[in-house]
């Protein structure tokens, strides 16, 4: 089914796998030619000019071809977009208007083009009107000197822009030729498995159709309420019951310390990543050390010193200097030349100490070293036996941070129907206490099933791990 | 779908000369008929909030919410907000009509002039008569437009209207005077509000109080965005969070009815003659006629003095609302 038919999908296969919708300019050439996305995402503009930094927010390029086959992306210096000339052997003084007399030029120069230097880029003014071959002379408002014979170009400052999902195309279009719109490459990774999820703003307005009105049990609710209920619900979904663990790839810096994400709420795991790229889980240093939140810096007779606005004078703790010296080893009871690649052909250092380790606290005795959370800072420190090691952060968020984490996975949409539902229940007057009852035991029904189905429990995983029975684990 | 005026005129007469109990002037007729058609539109809204708390028969014509809902469709209107100066604020539709100061009702009669080479094409041209009283193309939207030929009412079926221009789906007969009648629609009650920029999806801002405006903008999660707007509605104007919206914003509203007028030309024993021209209907459904006629009795009765047409019209009108709402 390539072609959306008034299902759920909107878009066509070439939108979804390339991320790129295609469109047939006019007839006949023109300026201001505008082309509507129908993207499932929208189209994020910072500017047509690859030049400029705003350039860097689009999450699109824009490109145009003759025969839908070669594409180019369409610029400020687009041969489409912009042309060239050479003033004559006199200087074109700065005033408004003022014509510029040409030698030469390759296309129609238009109104609101901007006057460059060809080779320097330096602006010396605007074009004031509509100028076709055999281009002799240019309207333009001049605001820099234009030296003897210099080599012009005329471009627009921007050929496109965008607006609410709509293309405007400022400079000329050829006539019955193509224009694509194309997705970066970061965009397109947010496209592709979206459709597993459901818009938050869907699910609200679902709610208010199927769940609010007269004869209903909610008769009318204020959109707001729906809102905070849907992103509260979003929040704790988020902690236990989606797939919404974040991650990201760091090296532990010489400070033996990585800032929190922004959008960090709770770590789940963290690791390291040996030469094999296999990953070590690094384990919390909660019971050997701390991070304490305040250093005061204390007199002869302990008491905390103040500055001169009279708040305590803070220093610099000891403790994790002296944790960030310490050698792990010597807590874990490895051998200093320990190996932690995951190798396990690797069995000189094993062979040897078979049998030679008991006594060993369970708990400290291991090799893949030690992090501790520091509040204070916002930071997680690492043991000094990972410095400057690969490691993996991977936490929780609560969905709300940025427009995008606005979405549930559609195996908990009904969860979150319910727990909007039970939340405008409980807190409305004069609903029977058995029905706020009702409500709040299908949405812990509902919850505890949308557990179930992202836990991702399959046949053939239960199949490969039950095999296990069939294995000798005693002599 | 009107009540002709000039038949619950006919028939108020009728029943009041009954025994010759009184009688009652235009002027009086008109005067109690707008106060009877607004007494009637108000009650619809609480008798809408009334039945959408009972159970319906969802069976045709019976179902007294859609019956309701039927007889306010006539005065529902959809229309764009403009923005004042490009910011969060917007005017009501139905504004652009009443900035020109004229009265509510223009009752602008003018005699349209055929543009060449276009036969079923008519500008809507000016009002001599004094006071000369003109309309522009952004008025019409905001106004009810009657089209009268030799004197009778055109279906608007038979037209239809673009900017001053009325196009005729065929060609009028031959030497007919065209009379155009616009009245400016008055803002009556606000609905929903809907902002749509550019491909972007429609979304409904909802309705705060500055109250609530303060802890909305405060609360990060409930905080407005262009896709859950919200809006201040406040001396008439209507101003939108977040303030990065100052276009595309949209208003259903409920309007006013227009007033009634039974106007008259003087016979020749200076008798009033229905002018069918000038005059306008009632704007109820039909189905309120009796109540629009037992009402205007009642009203009829005080004027006149009578305390029996009083007594009978009341208990008419109260029989009826019983059996509607019970």
């Amino acid at each position: 089914m390539p072609i959306p038919n008034g299902g759920l999908i909107t878009e066509t296969n070439r939108q979804y796998y390339a991320g790129a919708q295609q469109f047939n300019t006019a007839a006949t050439a023109s300026v201001g030619q505008t082309f509507t996305s129908t993207f499932e995402t929208n189209l994020v503009f910072g500017n047509s000019d690859p030049a400029t930094n705003g350039y860097n927010l689009n999450n699109f390029k824009l490109y145009t071809s003759a025969d839908a086959n070669t594409w180019t992306e369409l610029n400020p210096t687009s041969a489409i977009a912009s042309t060239t000339g050479k003033n004559t052997a006199v200087i074109v003084a700065v005033g408004n208007p003022v014509n510029i007399p040409l030698t030469l030029a390759n296309a129609d120069v238009l109104k609101d083009m901007t006057v460059v230097n060809a080779s320097t880029g330096v602006v010396y003014g605007t074009v004031l009107a509509d100028s076709s071959n055999p281009w002799t002379s240019i309207s333009c408002n001049i605001t820099t000197q234009i030296p003897v014979s210099t080599d012009l170009r005329f471009q627009f400052a921007s050929p496109w822009t965008e607006a609410a999902n709509i293309i405007t195309v400022n400079a000329s279009l050829p006539a019955s030729t193509y224009l694509k719109i194309q997705m970066n490459e970061d965009t397109l990774w947010d496209m592709h498995g979206d459709y597993s999820y459901t818009r938050l703003d869907d699910v609200i307005n679902n709610f208010l159709i199927a769940y609010v009105g007269p004869g209903k049990l909610i008769p009318s609710v204020k959109r707001t309420d729906v809102i905070f209920h849907a992103k509260r619900g979003l929040q704790e979904f988020s902690y236990d019951t989606l797939r919404s663990v974040r991650s990201q790839e760091l090296s532990v810096p010489e400070s033996l310390a990585v800032v929190m994400p922004q959008d960090y709420v709770n770590y789940t795991r963290l690791s390291f990543i040996d030469s094999m790229g296999v990953q070590h889980t690094i384990y919390p240093a909660n019971a050997l050390t701390l991070r304490p939140y305040a250093t005061p810096i204390q007199d002869n007779e302990g008491i905390p010193t103040q500055d001169s606005n009279n708040s305590n004078l803070d220093g610099t703790s000891k403790i994790t200097q002296e944790w960030d010296a310490n050698n792990p080893k010597k807590i874990s009871g490895a051998y200093l030349n320990d190996y932690n690649v995951a190798d396990i052909y690797w069995q000189n250092y094993y062979n040897g100490s078979l049998g030679q380790r008991y006594g060993l606290n369970p708990e400290t005795s291991q090799r893949n070293g030690w992090f501790i959370v520091d509040d204070r800072k916002g930071l997680f420190g690492f043991s000094s036996d990972l410095k400057e090691k690969l490691i993996t952060l991977e936490y929780i968020s609560d969905g709300n941070a940025y427009d995008l984490d606005l979405r549930i996975p559609k195996l908990a949409e009904e969860a979150l129907y319910s727990h909007i539902l039970y939340s405008i229940l409980s807190t409305s007057v004069g609903i029977q206490e058995y029905v706020v009852q009702r409500f709040k035991r299908e949405r812990s029904a509902k919850l505890r099933n949308a557990k179930i189905r992202l836990s991702n429990i399959k046949l053939d995983t239960i199949i490969q791990v039950m095999r296990n029975k069939s294995k000798w684990i005693k002599y | 779908m009107a009540i002709n005026v000039n038949t619950v005129y006919q028939t108020v007469l009728l029943i009041l000369n009954k025994e010759q109990r009184g009688y009652m002037t235009p002027v009086e007729f008109n005067k109690i008929g707008t106060q009877t058609q607004l007494e009637i539109f108000e009650t619809y809204f609480d008798s809408l909030n009334q039945q959408l708390r009972v159970p319906q028969a969802n069976t045709d014509y019976a179902d007294r919410v859609v019956n309701l809902d039927e007889k306010i469709s006539i005065f529902k209107e959809f229309g764009n907000a403009p923005s004042i100066s490009s910011s969060n604020v917007f005017n009501l539709p139905q504004q652009l009509g009443h900035n020109t100061g004229k009265a509510s009702v223009i009752g602008m009669e003018t005699a349209p002039t055929a543009t060449a080479g276009a036969t079923t094409q008519y500008v809507i041209g000016n009002n001599t008569a004094a006071p000369p009283q003109t309309i522009t193309a952004a008025q019409v939207p905001n106004g009810v437009i009657q089209v009268f030929g030799n004197g009778s009412l055109i279906s608007p079926s038979e037209y239809t209207i673009n900017g001053l221009n009325i196009d005729f789906h065929s060609q009028p007969t031959t030497g007919l005077t065209l009379i155009v009648n616009y009245y400016p629609k008055q803002f009556y009650r606000l609905g929903q509000v809907l902002y749509q920029v550019g491909a972007l999806n429609t979304e409904e801002l909802q309705r705060v109080d500055r109250g609530e405006l303060y802890h909305l903008l405060s609360s990060k999660l409930t905080q407005p965005t262009t896709v859950n707007p919200i809006y201040l509605y406040e001396n008439n104007q209507i101003t939108v969070y977040p303030t990065s919206i100052s276009s595309g914003l949209s208003v259903s509203y409920i309007r006013k009815p227009l007033p009634p007028i039974w106007n008259f030309s003087l016979g020749g024993n200076n008798q009033y003659l229905y002018s069918a021209v000038s005059s306008y209907n009632f704007e109820l459904h039909p189905a309120d006629q009796t109540e629009l006629i037992l009402k205007i009795l009642l009203y009829a009765g005080v004027v006149i003095k009578d305390p029996e047409i009083i007594q009978v019209a009341a208990a008419q009108v109260q029989q009826e609302n019983i059996n509607q709402q019970s």
